[in-house]
């Protein structure tokens, strides 16, 4: 580690790096931050117990499904043996999920043995939402025929527009429409915009860049969880709102719900959805509504493409090329300005937008706060089919995607540590001394034997003092 | 203004795959079975374990997929998804919709297939008849996905029917088409031992499972038969068995041991015949198999 000289021991200040990506986090990682009450609460309906068993590890699932209907708990001991002895690991991960989420619980067991027991809320509803039996969820009470009913494509159009809305908003591009003081306050909680200093406008922050390059259902699902931070300020229920989101998310597309018996704090729950395009109402007293394919399994965000791709809506429109150019099929000025983010534009036409991909405007795109990844990611997201049905595992050309990952790392080259620069010794056995037991403790950063220098962890400083004294009195 | 490439956390190799699993169930609703014939209302519980069971796999993904297939002596239907538009159905109780709507068609198709078929029974069913239209709708399925799609597939036979070895060739045609496909086939044999089809899982990777009781059927298929392949390494499921691998003969439709084998187009017979019946090649009739006297060999 010592003597490579590159001198990586600027005394940085620690607060200049810390991480500014946008953190995306997932239901699980969600529920984990939720105390043992909400949890208990949550768990009293059928539709949360079913997206929170969806949101579980494999491995986990099959261990849910296998105690189900078990009545006693069972010895951990033989949880542990139905797994493989290769995955060992990966058990004792899961077991760590469950316990977290609450959906198991330690039991005692006549003998002394330790055992499982699925917490006795989440099992009943569980079994509700998989055999049937207890209550019908709030919003499935019978409803006439509608005499204007919507279909799929009408609904895919709707929501469509209303999320670009917001899209547009952010990046402040010519189509704006109006968009309510409400979102926008949600957008600027969220870190995605800030107030600018001078006049106080929005505008988009780095966070906002890579939200704008995540794909629908992660933007979606994000914008969702900093619109629930929100939700207790409002004087909403944050149980009964969770709910209502997985209700839609389990419902039928192109099918209309009833809103009768809703509390009026869903109801303004449910406008606020309609704004985003999550739900379709004709009017706001029409009594019933359609989810939209945004609500849908909105947790999933992470399987990528299962289902969107799958009822034909994967339109994507970007084709890369080996020779780093980029066609985008498109005349939306948000995809054109997405584009922009990390191409150098060239031509422009009615419908196709080309880019090249230059080590500059990727470096461009780079300290706007976009990582690699978020580019792949984009790129690979927005394929075009034709590109797709070229080789299913990577419809990127392999040069441009590893290229783009060595333009990031070029710019991480230095790592920065603090420390305290140890110099002049006297002998070379004082400094051989400092030496060996700075790298012994393991807080030595860099050494030079010729000029006797060190550079010690900041934090170690005290204890090599110390020590220092300890041996200099020794002698 | 540096990122910090974040520490991915350790469980992003232990988060599922995001494949797509589509699961052909088959149910041998036969009314000629010997055990449903000796207890009829067993077919209720067979159905109900087979209806959870077949939600318990749409609830493991979203994007998981399901059919359900019903064989008979005469005919096979699919009996999820069912012929026409799926039916409409608002929620009576708790339970998800579309776990509903596959419980309701499943039952109506069913009982529309049962009600029609009163013609003499048999006992034998059509079973590798229902597993090649399980392979063709597999198929379908594989052709008009979307690009960029990876479909696990596999056919689930749940029976209580004896194979007979009048359909060998039809078994071992489907059980090579299934390997040819990536289709693992898994057998739940509900009454007796099946040979053939436990070759067949053999073939194909899949598990085979004589029930030791019926009562436990939903529980037995939980634990066995929930688990997709890929997971099935990580878990430990019962040891395959030793598989019987006798042939049945082309000639009388017997299971055999020796026999003999036709070399142009590996027709087996029982019976030594002059010309194979299969390719039509002729064979000289056999002499007497010259005994060669064996060297003794020297014991040290």
């Amino acid at each position: 580690m010592a003597d490579n000289g590159t001198g990586a021991s600027s005394s940085l200040n620690s607060t200049l790096i810390k991480p500014t990506n946008l953190e995306c986090k997932n239901l699980y990682d969600y529920l984990k931050t939720r105390t043992h009450n909400v949890l208990e609460k949550l768990y009293n309906h059928p539709t949360i117990c079913l997206a929170v068993y969806r949101e579980l590890p494999e491995l986990a699932r099959q261990y849910v499904i296998r105690i189900l209907f078990v009545e006693q708990p069972v010895p951990q001991a033989m949880v542990a043996s139905w797994g493989s002895q290769a995955f060992s690991k990966e058990h004792v991960y899961v077991s760590k999920v469950l316990s977290e989420l609450c959906v198991w619980q330690e039991a005692n067991i006549p003998g002394g043995l330790l055992g499982w027991i699925l917490l006795p809320t989440f099992k009943r509803n569980l079994k509700v939402a998989l055999l049937g039996g207890g209550k019908p969820w709030s919003m499935s009470s019978a409803l006439e025929a509608d005499s204007k009913a919507r279909d799929v494509s009408f609904l895919d159009a709707y929501s469509l527009e209303r999320w670009e809305c917001v899209l547009h908003y952010m990046v402040g591009s010519q189509q704006q429409e109006g968009i309510s003081a409400d979102a926008v306050r949600i957008l600027l909680h969220a870190g995605l915009m800030r107030r600018d200093e001078e006049d106080g406008s929005p505008v988009i922050t780095r966070q906002g860049f890579q939200f704008l390059l995540l794909d629908r259902h992660a933007q979606v699902w994000h914008f969702i969880l900093q619109y629930l931070d929100t939700v207790e300020q409002r004087g909403l229920d944050l149980v009964e709102c969770l709910t209502f989101l997985f209700q839609l998310s389990f419902s039928t597309l192109g099918k209309d719900y009833s809103t009768e018996g809703m509390s009026s704090g869903l109801l303004i729950f449910l406008q606020h959805l309609r704004e985003f395009g999550l739900v379709y109402q004709r009017k706001r007293k029409a009594g019933r509504f359609y989810p939209t394919r945004l609500a849908l399994n909105i947790t999933s965000s992470q399987n990528k493409g299962g289902i969107t791709a799958d009822e034909d809506t994967h339109k994507g429109y970007v084709v890369v090329e080996t020779n780093y150019r980029v066609y985008a099929y498109t005349d939306s000025n948000l995809q054109v300005a997405l584009i922009g983010l990390f191409t150098e534009l060239m031509y422009r036409f009615p419908n196709l937008v080309v880019g090249v991909i230059t080590r500059d405007s990727i470096r461009q795109a780079l300290r706007g706060g976009i990582t690699a990844d978020q580019i792949i990611g984009y790129l690979r997201q927005h394929a075009h089919s034709q590109m797709i049905q070229q080789e299913t595992k990577n419809p990127l050309p392999p040069t441009v995607v590893d290229q783009i990952k060595l333009w990031e790392l070029e710019r991480n080259r230095l790592t920065y540590n603090e420390g305290v620069l140890y110099s002049q010794f006297l002998s070379q056995a004082d400094f051989n001394v400092l030496k060996e037991y700075a790298q012994s403790s393991g807080h030595l950063i860099w050494c030079n034997k010729e000029k006797r220098t060190l550079v010690i962890n900041k934090s170690a400083h005290d204890d090599v003092k110390k020590f220092w004294k300890r041996y200099s009195k020794g002698n | 203004m540096n990122n910090i490439v974040l520490k991915r956390e350790s469980n992003t190799d232990f988060s599922s795959t995001d494949e797509t699993s589509l699961l052909v169930v088959i149910f041998d609703s036969n009314p000629g079975q010997q055990f449903l014939r000796d207890n009829t209302h067993v077919l209720t519980h067979c159905l109900d374990s087979i209806i959870a069971f077949s939600n318990a796999h749409l609830m493991q993904k979203a994007q998981n997929k399901l059919a359900v297939m019903a064989c008979h002596s005469k005919t096979s239907q699919f009996i999820f998804p069912g012929p026409g538009k799926p039916i409409d159905i608002r929620q009576t109780d708790g339970q998800y919709e579309i776990f509903t709507m596959v419980e309701k068609t499943i039952k109506h198709n069913l009982s529309k297939l049962l009600g029609s078929d009163i013609s003499n029974i048999l006992t034998e069913s059509l079973l590798a008849g229902t597993i090649a239209m399980a392979l063709c709708y597999i198929a379908r399925m594989q052709r008009i996905k979307s690009p960029g799609i990876k479909i696990n597939s596999r056919i689930l036979l749940v029976t209580g029917s004896s194979d007979s070895a009048s359909q060998y060739m039809n078994y071992m045609n489907v059980f090579f088409t299934a390997q040819k496909h990536n289709v693992v086939i898994d057998v739940c044999a509900l009454d007796q031992h099946l040979s053939l089809l436990q070759q067949g899982c053999d073939i194909t990777g899949g598990l085979y499972l004589k029930l030791p009781q019926l009562q436990g059927l939903l529980q037995y298929l939980l634990w066995v038969f929930l688990p997709e392949p890929p997971i099935r390494e990580k878990l430990v499921l019962p040891p395959p068995v030793k598989v019987d691998y006798r042939a049945a003969c082309f000639c009388h439709r017997e299971l055999i041991d020796i026999g003999f084998v036709c070399s142009v187009c590996l027709s087996i017979f029982c019976k030594f015949s002059p010309i194979c019946t299969t390719c039509h090649t002729v064979f000289k009739m056999p002499g007497p198999l010259a005994v060669k006297q064996k060297k003794k060999k020297l014991k040290l």
